[in-house]
């Protein structure tokens, strides 16, 4: 039998001196845990009593509570605010009995490859409130890109602006229910048929968490109606591979028709 | 370690590894109809309602569920006084080996309560985490757009004054 040991912390504080100690690990819903196996853990800190799972909607901002699961925010936040990207994202994301158990805070702390939160996340410039060694408010984008972050802290909550823009979602999976191989998010803002404002994401690439800067340049300067998907394919800024992608060349080409196609959709939707 | 969970209305006192997976836990303390299929929340076979939400045992740790409310297909009804969602999969021959029709009966109770009178999309949707390799789902949604109708029709004959 595996030695483990469960911490059931009374407070965020004690949770927060419980993070950081060796082989011991917040448990949020467990399901990236156990599909990445306890493997060398040593001892688990159970969050489900602590206050963790408000999801707060004011006109400017939303807070999502660590603990809240998918499906949480695909009805709450669905409800305030139906077309979120967060929302379209969520609600096409792994299974109905899974989205709820899968927690938000566990699901940016272990940020699988084929994590459909990340994406929306990146492109909202979310904040993320962390307890632990350091404190204090982080952009999402610099938790995942500092390991000691996510090892010696404790998310708290999720900080973002209400969606201003239009947003689409993108998921490259072989059957509905598969786990994607790569996300697109892209998310701009409009003004007299042009796009202003832009945010294109690739998770799942090398980089893992490719913002696609030269995209949104050439889509600022183009006219939308004249978008071309070999030119924005050759605009990529992200290497395809790895174990779920069976041809990189293909997954490339896909990644380019589908940009163009979030795009196109999102101009339509604009007129 | 020893873990107590109110498992279909009954409070239990259940011994368990601390890695232990709740759909283990369940199994080794006579719960055999949450079946084990794949182990990776994949199937649905081993789906329970934790505080009445679906939701795959094999991918909760026993520990993290401890005074939680568990139901397994068992606490709906029994052989003799089904549920009626049971009896819809029988008439609707949406039952062929069996094995994962404890789990879709769970979910499309869960889906029920939520939404009692749901479309084909939504049936489809509330049932994504479960596997058949035997029916093909037709008769599955069948059953639970059947079992819909007959609780909608239990609903108004027990509540007259709110048609």
């Amino acid at each position: 039998m595996k030695t483990l040991n469960w911490y059931y912390p009374a407070s965020l504080t004690e949770a927060a001196e419980l993070v950081g100690r060796e082989k011991i690990v917040p448990h949020a819903g467990g399901t990236g845990l156990l599909a990445r196996g306890l493997g060398s853990i040593t001892g688990l800190i159970e969050l489900s009593r602590l206050p963790l799972h408000d999801l707060r909607i004011t006109p400017d901002s939303i807070e999502i509570g660590s603990l809240c699961t998918y499906r949480d925010v695909v009805n709450i936040l669905g409800q305030a605010d139906p077309g979120h990207i967060l929302v379209e994202a969520l609600r096409e994301s792994a299974t109905t009995p899974l989205r709820n158990r899968i927690t938000v805070g566990g699901s940016i702390a272990l940020a699988p490859p084929w994590s459909d939160i990340t994406g929306p996340l990146l492109a909202l410039d979310t904040e993320l409130v962390l307890l632990g060694d350091p404190s204090g408010t982080f952009p999402v984008a610099e938790y995942l890109q500092r390991s000691e972050l996510r090892t010696k802290t404790l998310i708290q909550s999720v900080r973002l602006t209400r969606q201003t823009g239009i947003a689409a979602h993108y998921r490259h999976v072989r059957t509905r229910n598969d786990l994607p191989a790569f996300t697109i998010t892209v998310l701009f803002k409009v003004s007299g048929g042009l796009i202003t404002d832009c945010r294109i994401i690739i998770v799942g690439a090398t980089p893992r968490y490719a913002r696609q800067y030269k995209i949104e340049n050439w889509l600022k300067q183009a006219p939308v109606d004249q978008l071309d998907d070999q030119a924005i394919q050759s605009l990529i800024e992200a290497k395809f591979g790895g174990r779920r992608i069976a041809d990189p060349v293909y997954a490339r080409h896909i990644a380019g028709i589908e940009i163009v196609r979030c795009v196109q959709r999102l101009m339509r939707n604009c007129r | 370690m020893n873990i107590e969970l109110d498992i279909n209305g009954r409070r239990r006192i259940l011994h368990c590894a601390p890695d232990e997976r709740l759909l283990i836990t369940l199994r080794n303390h006579g719960y055999t109809e949450v079946k084990n299929g794949c182990l990776e929340g994949e199937c649905g076979a081993c789906l329970v309602l934790l505080d009445s939400r679906p939701v795959n045992s094999c991918q909760v740790l026993t520990a993290s569920v401890a005074g939680r409310q568990i139901t397994t297909v068992q606490g709906l009804g029994t052989l003799h006084q089904p549920h009626p969602l049971q009896q819809a999969f029988v008439d609707a021959g949406a039952v062929q080996c069996g094995f994962c029709t404890p789990g879709l009966i769970l979910a499309a109770w869960a889906l029920l309560q939520e939404n009692p009178t749901p479309s084909d999309d939504e049936i489809k949707a509330a049932l994504d985490g479960n596997l058949c390799r035997c029916t093909g789902y037709v008769k599955i949604i069948a059953a639970v757009r059947l079992a819909a109708q007959r609780l909608q029709a239990l609903h108004h004959s027990t509540n007259p004054c709110r048609e």
